[in-house]
């Protein structure tokens, strides 16, 4: 299996220290569910994740579900991620599904589209789009979605479960690296356990320990801080 | 860097100013995002609300506010009592109020620009209210104040589900004005799993409780707690002289 | 019967839908799907009948909104009062509602649309999502509901014309949704790892015997659904095959005498088909031959989308000249397959050997291929059609 650098220092490094497993990297072409309470960081994740692909000109098909683009670029500025180059490259999609609520009149662009919160079918064909879109450019790409707190909120929890399946089978048939966001605790016990089901893999955050099981079997957990520069993982153990 | 702005509590911008702020006095809280106050009854909630609004009206910055429990006279009268003057900002029209908590009777006064009847029972009327009152205030400069005191007075005569969704489309309408947003609610006034919605929807997560206020998420900052006391003054912080 | 003006689904449909029939739009997630419903709609508001939109995924000025984007006053309808909302989606999400009818709680969803079918008899109604209405209302339920509202539109000769998401539902519960439409379209995507084009098919119909063809189509704003029926050139030197793979590819092509357009008017031969091939439906020209025919090459290149290049495989001489049709072929730029035909014969070249003579590349294939045998033909159709959806 192919393995990718996360761009979080520290996480890739979990297994290695490890010598049965060949494990240093994020697994490539799978998916990965990131859960965890409020305000750990998970979003901080993602823009991580994504920022570094693209430094290393792998595109990125993300859509931002919780905020609109406009807030994803502020937050990523207070770690120093400019998404400027990258997105006069072509290298980012963005699809924003929050911001139609906002009441702000939005310009679509070539590498921007716009989708509504509580209409699936509408963000399943932008997402048909932008993965097609991104793929012409590159057959190793990332995808991120963040998050699904959102959506969750706007509709049924069975809509959300089987778009999320359809958007997990399309994105690997392209050849993606998937990275999903949850909060933990807003659905129940039964979604949850349906969502840490479908992911290959699952990172839990909890603001302290970030832990992360793979398809593979192992876990492996290490701690983890927020810094002005992104999130750093500290050595890690295989439990 | 991250912007803020200052707070209005004795103490507080103090406590929230990072190391790297070069001494320039850069704490309060962050610009142009959601903070949510919670706790227990009691504590000082809307004390801080009330503080947050008028010190924002002392520096140029209006204030949308959106009162559930006191009336918009019992409101000023509150204020007053602890040394926030509302009268003397009334005439340069920087105080908005949507006013959700009449009773049924109704509200003596006419709505106008600057003030605008509601009922808590309404949600979507709430939403269109402080909407369009964003979209004014915004017209007045590059930043405003907007509160909500209190969201849980909002949730218990609805339902939640929906009361999650105003509030969402309220946090963006808000930021998307250039606002900053200070919302209170009381924990355990609703379920778990709501609960948990609200903190995430939110930027920043402040808890008043036990004498002690803690800083359980914030723009640029770690977890930290520090005791306070509600004065005839209000709140005070106890790093402040 | 009432028209959709959906190119090619009124013909699919025996000329349109019956008064009174329910008909479903059933998508594969990530495919447009309302453009159909409302391109129906607006089709029957222009012809005098009234309709409604029933909402749950977006509000009404939203939709309106759609409607501007394709070119369609909705608006004007809604004023003159034959078109109106109901709105099942506003009030969910805190929203003012509007529209003649709306829905504040999902119990009242059923009554809501009951009344709304009455008031257009013979009209239209629309039913935009009913995915939606499936999470909220429960499987048994929404069955339930669909039925009873097509037995009441039956009645009142009204159209109902629902949209429908395939997500990972239960087949019994598609099975039985199915099962309570006179009508069922499938709209498809066609994947090669990523969506490249989208499809739809009519795949039962209670009151006709629908083709099984699929039609490509893009929804385009202005517009609506568009459809895309591929041209294909056919074209080679003198001798290659032409009429023979036409007529192979094109049971039903006619050879028409056409006036050559151009300078010089001259009356010539040309094979027009209509192609079938594995569900999808092209139109085929095959070209004559001769040099002083040329003109009408590229007129037609201008319209093709895809070339076939028929050569002799015993006769290299004719390559060049097979080389300079495709140059005029604008074949350039459109998706080309050459096709060797002949191949049946002993001294017919390899198709290495004849890429190495025509000095071809690579991306272009070369297909071998024996008119006479009856071989090669499927292949050499698979071959362009795979590059025409790349």
């Amino acid at each position: 299996m192919s393995r990718l650098e996360s761009g979080i220092p520290g996480f890739d490094e979990i297994f290695s220290s490890v010598s049965d497993f060949d494990l240093t990297g994020f697994p490539g072409n799978t998916s990965t569910l990131i859960i965890g309470p409020p305000k750990v960081g998970k979003s901080i994740f993602c823009y991580q994740f994504a920022y570094h692909g693209l430094s290393i000109d792998e595109p990125c098909l993300y859509i931002t579900a919780d905020e609109g683009m406009k807030q994803l670029q502020q937050n990523m500025i207070d770690f120093n991620w400019f998404l400027q180059s990258a997105m006069d490259k072509e290298m980012l999609y963005v699809i924003d599904s929050i911001s139609s609520l906002s009441g702000a009149s939005i310009e679509t662009t070539n590498t921007y589209n716009l989708s509504k919160i509580n209409d699936p079918t509408d963000l399943m064909v932008k997402v048909g789009l932008g993965t097609r879109f991104v793929f012409k450019k590159s057959e190793e790409f990332r995808s991120v979605f963040d998050s699904l707190t959102t959506p969750f909120a706007f509709n049924p929890e069975p809509m959300v479960v089987r778009f999320l399946k359809t958007y997990i089978r399309r994105l690997k048939e392209a050849g993606a690296t998937i990275i999903f966001t949850c909060t933990e605790g807003i659905v129940s016990e039964n979604t949850e356990k349906i969502l840490k089901s479908i992911a290959n893999n699952v990172i839990m955050m909890d603001g302290d320990y970030i832990t992360f099981r793979s398809i593979e079997g192992p876990i492996g957990t290490a701690k983890y801080h927020i810094t002005d520069k992104g999130i750093i993982v500290d050595k890690g153990e295989v439990l | 860097m991250i912007v803020r702005i200052a707070s209005g509590i004795p103490g507080f911008d103090d406590f929230t100013s990072s190391d790297d702020d070069l001494g320039l006095d850069l704490g309060g809280i962050p610009e142009n995002t959601a903070t949510l106050i919670y706790g227990p009854q009691g504590v000082g909630k809307s004390i801080f609300a009330y503080a947050f609004a008028y010190h924002g009206l002392t520096q140029d910055e209006p204030c949308l506010y959106l009162t559930t429990d006191l009336e918009m006279g019992d409101l000023y009268q509150k204020m007053a009592s602890i040394g926030l003057k509302l009268d003397e900002y009334s005439e340069n029209e920087m105080f908005y109020v949507v006013d959700a908590a009449l009773s049924d009777s109704g509200s003596e006064m006419e709505d106008s620009d600057l003030y605008q009847s509601t009922s808590v029972k309404n949600p979507t009327d709430i939403l269109v209210k402080v909407s369009r009152g964003a979209r004014m205030i915004s017209n007045k400069g590059p930043r405003f104040r907007s509160v909500i005191d209190s969201l849980t007075t909002v949730l218990e005569s609805n339902n939640p589900v929906l009361i999650v969704r105003v509030l969402k489309t309220y946090i963006l309408r808000v930021k998307e004005a250039g606002g900053t947003a200070l919302i209170t609610y009381t924990e355990g006034s609703s379920n778990s799993s709501t609960e948990i919605l609200i903190k995430s929807m939110v930027d920043n997560i402040i808890k008043l409780d036990q004498g002690k206020i803690t800083i359980e998420a914030m723009k640029g900052m770690g977890r930290k707690d520090i005791p306070y006391q509600i004065t005839e003054k209000g709140i005070v912080l106890d790093n402040s002289e | 019967m009432k028209t959709t003006h959906i190119p090619k689904l009124d013909d699919f449909l025996g000329g349109g839908i019956p008064e009174g029939s329910s008909i479903l739009f059933s998508a594969n997630p990530g495919v447009e799907c309302e453009a159909f419903g409302y391109q129906t709609l607006q089709s029957r508001l222009e012809d005098g009948d009234q309709g409604f939109i029933f909402t749950n995924v977006a509000e009404p000025s939203d939709i309106t909104y759609e409607f501007d984007k394709f070119g369609w006053g909705l608006e004007d309808s809604v004023d003159e009062g034959n078109a109106f909302f109901v709105d099942g989606s506003s009030y969910f999400i805190g929203a003012p509602v509007s529209g003649k009818y709306y829905v504040k709680d999902y119990s009242e969803v059923e009554e809501v649309v009951i009344k709304a079918i009455g008031d257009v008899p013979n009209g239209v109604g629309v039913i935009n999502n009913l995915s939606t209405l499936i999470d909220y209302q429960g499987d048994e339920e929404t069955v339930r509901i669909i039925n009873k509202w097509n037995q009441v539109a039956k009645e009142l000769g009204t159209i109902l014309i629902y949209i429908f998401t395939q997500w990972d539902y239960e087949k019994g519960l598609i099975h039985k949704i199915e099962e309570a439409m006179d009508c069922v379209v499938n709209l498809s995507t066609i994947e090669e790892r990523v969506i490249i084009g989208q499809g739809f098919m009519v795949t039962g119909a209670s009151w006709t015997k629908p083709s099984s063809s699929m039609v490509l189509f893009n929804i385009l704003r202005p517009g609506g659904v568009k459809i895309f029926i591929p041209k294909l050139l056919v074209t080679g030197p003198y001798n290659a095959g032409k009429s023979s793979f036409v007529k192979q590819i094109a049971p039903d092509s006619v050879s028409v005498d056409r006036m050559a357009l151009g300078q010089v008017p001259t009356t010539i031969a040309m094979d027009i088909g209509h192609v079938e091939h594995k569900g999808f439906i092209a139109d085929v020209f095959g070209t004559p031959g001769q040099e002083r025919f040329d003109l009408i090459l590229d007129v037609l290149s201008k319209e093709a989308v895809g070339a076939f290049i028929l050569v002799d495989s015993t006769a290299p001489k004719t390559f060049a000249r097979a080389k300079e049709m495709m140059k005029r072929c604008k074949a350039e730029a459109i998706p080309k397959v050459i096709v060797a035909n002949k191949q049946d014969l002993p001294d017919a070249l390899s198709t290495d050997e004849i890429r190495k003579v025509m000095n071809t590349d690579q991306s272009i294939p070369i297909v071998p291929v024996s008119l006479l045998n009856n071989e090669g033909i499927d292949e050499a159709m698979d071959a362009l059609l795979e590059i025409l959806y790349k």
